[in-house]
């Protein structure tokens, strides 16, 4: 798979699309945390259908990779625009970390069933790529801002 | 919408999952990112569940057309088929209900007023 620079993949997050502060403690609550928060922003057509498809692709394997980190990620019919969600919680959770370990920070990829899956693999390899980096890990389980979130996914030195 | 298109779209969401995972290069591509992905015969267990949910009629033209197509119902954007991208005629709309699962009549995909 082709690597992606940092700009392009900075251009999929967007500031309305970050959660600081998550309340949900739970699996199934964060993931309608996430999803209810997309749809506020009206990047998908009904809720249900993508918690559904999250809940079922959780069922497959669990999308929390570990060392904190977790990307619930799919396909569906009601996704309008390949979206990205960042998320954290600062006390973490339980996710079913593949490591048993407290989830802290969600990259939710979500792509519409007809177009953008090459997209989204590629997204997801990138992001996946830049969590192996420790101190930038770090950064993003202390990240309250989108400012700093931008900073920290474009910073090379980190 | 009615309650059999939901469950029609969820059980295309499902397929799309399964054939995902079933797709080798895909599932080699996630195994190499960290995923484990052994829970196949739960995804086809929820699949059975849709698809017992869903109307005989509606499930067999579903199936029919997801043997040449990956998505097979959508939602009509603008005046266009998003499947094949053919614009549908003015008769489409006057004819159809919001409620009623239409057919494109160039590439015969299922579509819905969302």
């Amino acid at each position: 798979m082709k690597s992606m620079e940092a700009s392009k993949l900075i251009s999929f997050f967007e500031e309305d699309l970050c959660i600081f502060h998550l309340r949900s403690r739970k699996k199934m609550s964060v993931l309608t945390e996430i999803v209810h928060h997309l749809a506020v922003n009206n990047k998908i057509s009904d809720e249900h259908f993508i918690i559904e498809m999250l809940k079922n692709r959780e069922s497959l394997g669990s999308t929390g990779l570990g060392n904190g980190v977790a990307f619930p990620h799919g396909r569906s019919l009601a996704i309008k625009e390949l979206s990205v969600l960042f998320a954290r919680s600062a006390s973490g959770l339980d996710f079913d970390a593949l490591d048993g370990k407290p989830t802290k920070i969600f990259f939710l990829i979500l792509a519409p069933s007809d177009k953008g899956s090459e997209t989204y693999l590629a997204i997801l390899s990138e992001l996946i790529g830049l969590i192996q980096k420790p101190a930038k890990l770090k950064n993003l389980f202390e990240v309250t801002d989108y400012q700093a979130l931008v900073k920290i996914l474009e910073d090379k030195d980190l | 919408m009615r309650d059999e298109h939901r469950l029609l779209i969820a059980l295309q969401d499902l397929d799309i999952m399964i054939k995902e995972v079933k797709d080798k290069a895909t599932s080699k591509e996630l195994q190499s990112l960290g995923f484990k992905l052994t829970g196949l015969s739960e995804l086809q267990e929820a699949r059975e569940k849709l698809a017992k949910k869903t109307p005989k009629g509606l499930l067999q033209r579903y199936e029919k057309l997801t043997e040449h197509f990956t998505v097979a119902i959508l939602p009509v954007t603008g005046n266009l088929c998003l499947g094949c991208f053919v614009k549908l005629p003015t008769s489409f709309f006057s004819a159809v209900s919001r409620n009623e699962l239409q057919t494109c009549e160039n590439c015969g995909r299922l579509l819905y007023i969302p």
